[in-house]
């Protein structure tokens, strides 16, 4: 069975640009994270 | 439906298999059948994991679910994004460096065969099962709107999968996807603006929001912690964490779908773009069900949504009991229309004493309004035992079809279909995949060569296919086949998630004791699931914890590992 797989030698560079690192990431996705729940808090709070 | 709903339906569906063929035709290998040549950039792994985890029901049951009891089950995604990341930092980079076709492969490199064999088939049996049942679930709905039988929508759902996913494998599975998720999105937005389209002229957006919110529908989050209430902040936090991470990690049908990206890097952007979306995009399905809350406190909606239901009982012996009701519940829908009018009022002119003197009457009334639903369905269960009382599914689609125009009813009508299809193709590929690189090509046939493992793969989507939808098509004489499937999938996930956990995380712990301490967690969670010892749901957790426990221990006796974790 062949393999084909393109290997990236280079993961940094298939980053987006708002980020540096994967770890950068990873706290942006934390942070969306609590920034939707407190506004979702928010949300409940003032619509009810 | 009219020839125009009609004619959108079927040139959204021919439109979008004919792409998923087009892009995947040509001769292939089985790398290219299975895993899509690992060329998928990240937002096409993104959308691919995004429609696999979308069924129809989640298109339906969530503004079902916000119209009759709020936006709470949003919370349920908040574990999500944190499964994303362990997902992106411990597995992606582990099963594209030991370039493995399914999740179970790497289990042999890091255990041995007994372990993959065992998990491989577990997931056979409860991803077999289920996939009828995503087939089954629309069709019966789509058969109750459509007035046609489920026989046919089951063959029409069912048939047009298998036939793209057997022609172009992977590649038509990502290249269809792609294509649903985006006609997904741009008729949920139509059915959006239509719906706040459709409110008195004096009732925007916001007012809508806000008379939601008075009735209690906008209750986007709960802090409390309470082990009773399913949705709450921690329960979707904790719970939800654990379950997405099984779901993600495990589950081939969704490890098949982030393999196919070019690179780590790929297919990490592509899980991390999900875990930042797919909250924000349950929150909007969610608040399309508020809006035909609000909508629905100017236009009497139906006593029941599931219009099958309620002509049974009209043409039944209870029709007089039943007519009462309705009279009831009328004279309920008008004492609510004129608080709703007050209570919007009240808003434009900020009168907190009247809106307040409002919120508790259109509580009260809304109280009432269910209990009057209660007892019809009550009712349904007296003439029919085997009715089905629970109409959430049929709010949105009962909405759909008697108020929005023609055309876009037949591109909502398409969405159910597409995303359908779309789950239930993953999962005929996953179910593919396992069979033959776990156990055809494992333990029948090693050394047959490429055509060969391609053709096995053909057929084995096939056969999945057929069993899935005689599944389908079964399902519909068995009632309660449906929570029978989500109570066998939690007999299973949580063990599958142990020895995952295991194989990551422990590293002292081998073969030999995690396949034992699978077979015993097993059996201890079907006594506990048979003995009804604990809610069904609770077995996910208590089957990863016992599969931890229990290795660990029987590590202490079999000592001697033949193989650790810093070795692979």
């Amino acid at each position: 069975m062949q393999d084909h797989r393109q290997h990236n030698k280079n993961e940094g560079q298939d980053l987006p640009p708002f980020v540096k690192t994967w770890k950068q990431f990873y706290l942006l996705l934390i942070g969306w994270l609590i920034f939707l729940i407190v506004a979702f808090y928010i949300f409940t709070g003032l619509t009810q | 439906m009219s020839g125009l709903d009609w004619g959108v339906l079927i040139f959204t569906l021919v439109v979008i298999v004919s792409y998923g063929m087009y892009k995947s035709r040509g001769a292939q290998n089985i790398q290219g059948y299975l895993l899509a040549s690992q060329s998928s950039p990240w937002y096409s792994v993104c959308l691919s994991v995004m429609a696999t985890q979308a069924s129809a029901i989640t298109f339906l049951a969530a503004p079902g679910l916000a119209f009759s009891s709020g936006m709470s089950f949003v919370q349920f995604y908040f574990g999500l994004p944190l499964a994303m990341i362990v997902l992106c930092i411990t597995f992606v980079p582990i099963f594209h460096r030991l370039k493995v076709y399914t999740a179970y492969e790497y289990l042999e490199q890091r255990f041995d065969l007994n372990t993959r064999a065992l998990t491989a088939f577990l997931f056979l049996i409860q991803r077999g099962l289920s996939t009828g049942i995503t087939i089954y679930a629309p069709s019966i709905i789509l058969s109750t709107i459509l007035d046609i039988n489920t026989t046919y929508t089951t063959l029409c759902i069912g048939g047009i999968v298998v036939a793209y996913t057997v022609y172009g494998g992977s590649k038509a599975v990502s290249y269809t996807q792609m294509l649903q998720m985006s006609i997904i999105f741009l008729g949920l937005f139509a059915a959006g603006i239509m719906v706040v389209h459709l409110l008195p002229a004096d009732i925007g957006f916001g007012r809508a929001i806000s008379i939601a919110g008075k009735m209690g529908r906008t209750n986007a989050i709960d802090l409390k912690f309470d082990w009773n209430n399913q949705y709450n902040v921690w329960s979707g936090l904790i719970g939800g964490f654990f379950l997405q991470l099984s779901y993600f990690g495990t589950d081939q049908s969704q490890v098949g779908r982030y393999l196919t990206g070019a690179s780590v890097s790929q297919s990490r952007l592509g899980l991390l773009m999900n875990g930042l979306v797919k909250i924000p995009m349950q929150f909007l399905i969610l608040l399309i069900g508020v809006l035909v809350f609000t909508f629905y406190q100017y236009n009497r909606p139906p006593v029941f949504f599931n219009s099958f239901e309620l002509n049974k009982l009209e043409n039944s012996s209870y029709q007089p009991q039943l007519g009462v009701l309705k009279a009831e519940y009328e004279k309920t829908f008008q004492a609510k229309q004129l608080a709703v009018n007050k209570l919007s009022k009240a808003l434009e002119s900020d009168n907190q004493h009247v809106i307040d003197q409002q919120r508790t009457v259109l509580q009260q009334a809304d109280e009432h309004t269910k209990a009057v639903r209660k007892q019809v369905t009550d009712l349904m269960l007296k003439n029919d035992k085997s009715a089905d009382i629970n109409d959430n599914n049929y709010v949105f689609l009962s909405f759909v079809t008697r108020y929005l125009p023609k055309g876009l009813i037949g591109l909502l009508i398409a969405i159910i279909f597409l995303a359908s299809m779309g789950s239930t193709a993953s999962a005929l590929n996953s179910l593919a995949s396992t069979s033959v690189i776990d156990i055809y090509k494992r333990l029948i046939d090693k050394e047959a060569g490429d055509q060969k493992y391609l053709a096995a793969s053909r057929w084995s989507t096939v056969l999945w296919g057929a069993v899935c939808i005689a599944m389908a098509l079964y399902a519909s004489k068995i009632g309660n086949l449906l929570e029978a499937v989500n109570i066998l999938g939690s007999y299973i996930y949580g063990t599958i998630l142990g020895v995952f956990l295991v194989a990551f995380y422990i590293r002292h712990v081998n073969g030999k004791a995690v396949f034992y301490a699978a077979v015993i967690t097993e059996l201890i969670v079907c006594i506990c699931g048979w003995q009804k010892v604990v809610a069904y749901l609770w077995l996910n957790l208590i089957g990863c914890m016992l599969v931890v426990l229990i290795a660990m221990l029987l590590q202490l006796v079999f000592k001697n590992p033949k193989k650790t974790f810093s070795q692979i």
